[in-house]
């Protein structure tokens, strides 16, 4: 049964892992793109 | 369509709080809660995985067909950047999938791999998908890009039906559908407790789909308003 939650515990960790990875990157490319345009925005005002 | 996925940062907010709530949730209930399986035992919790994210994986790559169907007819940006979109987060949760199939299939028939139609045709549906993503970054010419990657989609949609239908065509090691069977309804199949995990994991999946697509969605279109600035 040990043996059984180990594949379990695999399953689980890969996936919410790499949904969590996945997550923390498109904030930041979000992040990201938000600032740009902000400074293109400015700097066409100014 | 890609309207209706439009919310503003605070609904963002809300969703994406949501999502959290209900993934902690689906884990305790998966994890904690749900009796194991009577033949299956405690591996079968990979389950509460493997059909959120494979019909969360369908759904997004519908909309990648809805997405390009309209961009072909109506030639609208916003349409093409769901399409786009969708695809990115349709190739992860097919990617896993395989991954929780893979680690199922260990524990269950012996082995990670075998060229099942079912499995076969899963990857087949990753390939076309990872493809169409590097045909949007290879490809210079945006428009004919767009163009070419809708068809692409379009065409790539059509696999889904061959995966759902090939237990049925095919002697396959994978078992017939227990949720989107014909002739019975999953109360009819799976345990109550079992089906409540299952239920609680699927919507988990949909909301946090449904917020990681937002963000990309408006992700795509910063980028798109960027790139007409620059050009400006």
């Amino acid at each position: 049964m040990v043996n059984m939650w180990g594949y379990v515990f695999l399953a689980y960790g890969i996936v919410w892992l790499a949904i969590l990875l996945y997550t923390v990157s498109l904030k930041r490319r979000y992040r990201a793109a938000e600032e740009e345009l902000k400074r293109l925005r400015a700097s066409e005002e100014s | 369509m890609a309207e209706i996925l439009k919310t503003s940062r605070t609904s963002k907010g809300y969703l994406g709080g949501l999502a959290l709530i209900s993934v902690l949730l689906g884990l305790y209930w998966g994890l904690l809660r749900a009796p194991p399986d009577a033949y299956q035992g405690e591996v079968q919790r990979i389950m509460y995985l493997h059909i959120p994210s494979i019909l969360t994986a369908y759904l997004s790559f519908f909309l990648v067909f809805i997405g390009s169907c309209l961009y072909l007819w109506k030639r609208e940006k916003r349409d093409d950047l769901l399409a786009y979109s969708a695809a990115e987060i349709g190739v992860l949760l097919t990617a896993l999938t395989i991954i929780e199939g893979s680690v199922w299939g260990k524990s269950t028939w012996g082995v990670w791999w075998t060229w099942d139609a079912r499995l076969t045709l899963t990857a087949i549906l990753l390939l076309i998908f990872a493809g169409y993503l590097m045909l949007r970054s290879l490809t210079g010419d945006e428009n004919r890009s767009a163009s070419a990657a809708a068809v692409f989609g379009i065409i790539g949609f059509l696999d889904i039906p061959l995966i759902h239908m090939s237990v049925y065509w095919w002697r396959t090691l994978h078992q017939p559908p227990s949720i989107l069977r014909p002739d019975k309804g999953p109360w009819e199949n799976i345990h109550p407790e079992l089906l409540t995990a299952l239920a609680i994991n699927f919507v988990a999946f949909l909301l946090l789909y449904f917020y990681l697509l937002s963000l990309r969605l408006r992700l795509a279109e910063m980028r798109e308003e960027i790139k007409a600035r620059r050009m400006e």
